[in-house]
């Protein structure tokens, strides 16, 4: 039973970075329709600039987080106005391929300039245990999901209650009636663009804290986000934290009663049937577009 | 369609007779990979080009067949000429497996589904040891007997000619496939779903074929690599073979039958040029898939198609004209 629930715990907590990774994906695909394949790439991307920054520039890691949030938000701006713009509204396939085009080129060249090795982003917590009944975490672990909730939290707002939270929505509805009433979506697709890469940077910074920033995990990241978004429903915020929730702890009690060695063909199964089952998603985002 | 399938019988004369002129080993070898990425590139086409839904998943068959053959020869002692044909049909089994369920969706739920089954072989061939030998992979696969005592010139000769027989096969059966009533109706659903509902050709049938179709061609294509590599590991799943496949396909132009042929010559040259940096060869692969997107839509071949049709060119006007004219068009 001890075990239980520290798995629970686990699961709980790996849950939330899964869905503050899939955040950024699943606001690019409800607004944009763009299924962004590189989404593991930006990822990635905040976890070595992260590491850069902290070791490099000698920045701590709260300052390292803000220069890299920006960064990240002129690299996303600048992919939706350079690449994304010239095939917005083609239809997802030139979408697809573009972005599949562009985690190729990212990983590969971030491999050529970083290489393979892991590195250990200097966090500000130590990995001290903490015991909460039964249940055994890190310090870093707890503080990770605090911020992990504080940006989810953030980003919801952002879209509630701000100007350009309301423009996002609206262009979500209906792109045409929002350019009517005078949005100019064309900034608010980039917005949402960089926002999603900000928040992909981020939680890649926040886990590299805690397991380490590697060029090579962009794939496994971006294919655990399609989990994630899959079972959440693309499109669907409350989507995204529940599927990301579902899937840690799936893992985590996968992991700790059947077998260690086959954790990630555990997602895989999920996408198979969710989209067998019920292929737009537990939260289905698809009956708010028109 | 002329001229189509001259092109085709010029290209399979040369290929015939490329492995004569030639003693060179490397040369015979790259001609070697040219052959079976040619079949590979020509599978995944029928799904992206004539389906009109794009795969990541297609080396889940390549996989299979690699298997299949590598586990038939090293556990049953079966030839080379009874492994690469099962391969084939186990794979094409699976690819009407995975058809049934992945075919009912579209667009980005299809892409990740079948991304999502190439992963689930991938790890499983990695951690079912029992068949798979795991990481370890499957080693010392067995060379056909008639290879025995001959030289190596003669082997690559031989393996040369296995891999144009199996491309010609490929290629015949996707020519008769794309012009046959099955082909015309795929291109139907594939520029527009609701007319060819409404004619009365049910779309999810009309894939399925193309799909099984390429699945089948893949497992030849991987069985054949297995004996000709005589090692299978579960890097036969591995990303960057999806990568190369979808290059080739872009650059070469989805939905003709030569653009994956052009596709696979370029693509390997440029590979065996590159061969020493290995991380830049893909950097600049992943450079050509956004470049191609962005400015040649069509790939090569339909850039070629789209001059002769603005040079007022038509006597043989090439199989793909409505495709290059419905989207052509637009652009």
């Amino acid at each position: 039973m001890d075990l239980f629930l520290q798995f629970l715990a686990n699961g709980l907590v790996t849950g939330t970075f899964y869905a503050l990774s899939a955040l950024g994906l699943t606001l690019i695909f409800g607004l944009m329709r763009v299924v962004n394949f590189a989404h593991g790439e930006f990822y990635m991307l905040g976890g070595v600039l992260g590491w850069f920054v902290t070791a490099h520039l000698g920045l701590d890691f709260f300052s390292g987080l803000v220069l890299v949030a920006v960064v990240m938000a002129g690299f996303g701006w600048l992919v939706d106005r350079v690449l994304i713009e010239r095939v917005r509204g083609q239809g997802e396939e030139p979408g697809i391929l573009l972005t599949i085009g562009l985690s190729i080129f990212l990983a590969n060249t971030a491999l050529l300039l970083a290489g393979t090795a892991p590195q250990k982003i200097a966090g500000p917590l130590p990995n001290a245990p903490v015991f909460l009944g039964p249940v055994v975490l890190t310090e870093m672990r707890i503080f990770a999901v605090a911020v992990c909730a504080a940006l989810i939290l953030g980003a919801h707002l952002l879209i509630k209650k701000t100007k350009l939270g309301r423009a996002m929505r609206a262009t979500f509805q209906d792109p045409m009636a929002a350019q009517l009433a005078g949005i100019k979506t064309a900034r608010v697709y980039a917005s949402t663009f960089a926002l999603g890469s900000v928040l992909a940077a981020s939680s890649g910074m926040l886990l590299g804290a805690i397991y380490s920033a590697q060029v090579t995990v962009g794939g496994i990241v971006s294919l655990k986000a399609f989990v994630v978004v899959i079972l959440g429903g693309m499109g669907s915020f409350a989507g995204a934290i529940v599927g990301g929730l579902l899937l840690g702890v799936a893992e985590a009690f996968w992991g700790g009663y059947v077998s260690t060695g086959m954790v990630d063909i555990i997602g895989f199964i999920i996408v198979i049937l969710t989209l067998i089952f019920k292929p737009y998603g537990l939260f289905s985002a698809r009956a708010e577009r028109a | 369609m002329k001229l189509e399938r001259n092109s085709l019988l010029i290209l399979a004369a040369l290929a015939a007779v490329f492995p004569l002129l030639v003693t060179d080993q490397y040369l015979l070898h790259i001609g070697i990979m040219v052959l079976f990425y040619a079949v590979l590139a020509s599978s995944l086409n029928l799904i992206v080009g004539y389906v009109g839904e794009f795969s990541l998943g297609h080396t889940a068959f390549l996989g299979l067949g690699a298997y299949t053959a590598a586990i038939l020869s090293t556990r049953y002692g079966l030839p080379m000429w009874a492994t690469v044909p099962l391969a084939g049909l186990l794979s094409a089994g699976l690819g009407s497996l995975i058809g049934a369920i992945t075919l009912r969706l579209q667009g980005p739920y299809f892409v990740i589904i079948t991304l999502a089954f190439a992963e689930v072989l991938r790890i499983i061939a990695n951690n079912w040891v029992g068949v798979t030998n795991g990481p370890m992979g499957i080693a010392g696969i067995a060379q056909p007997d008639i290879l025995a005592s001959a030289s190596t010139l003669f082997a690559k000769r031989f393996y040369f000619y296995i891999a144009l027989a199996i491309a010609g096969v490929a290629l015949y059966l996707a020519y008769r496939f794309v012009y046959s009533n099955t082909g015309r109706a795929a291109v139907t659903v594939r520029e527009n779903r609701y007319v060819a509902q409404s004619v009365g050709i049910q779309p999810f049938a009309y894939a399925m074929r193309a799909f099984v179709l390429g699945a089948f061609l893949a497992g030849l294509a991987g069985g054949f690599y297995a004996h000709y590599i005589s090692f299978v590991g579960a890097d036969v799943f591995r990303f960057s073979f999806m990568a190369t496949m979808i290059i080739m396909v872009l650059i070469g132009g989805k939905g003709t039958l030569l653009g994956p042929l052009v596709g696979a010559l370029l693509v390997t040259l440029m590979e065996e040029y590159l061969r020493e940096a290995q991380e830049l060869r893909m950097s600049i692969f992943g450079l050509i898939v956004m470049l191609v997107v962005l400015f040649l839509p069509k790939g090569l071949m339909g850039f070629l198609t789209l001059r002769r049709e603005r040079r007022g060119d038509q006597g043989d006007a090439p199989g793909c004209t409505p495709h290059v004219q419905a989207q052509g068009g637009a652009a």
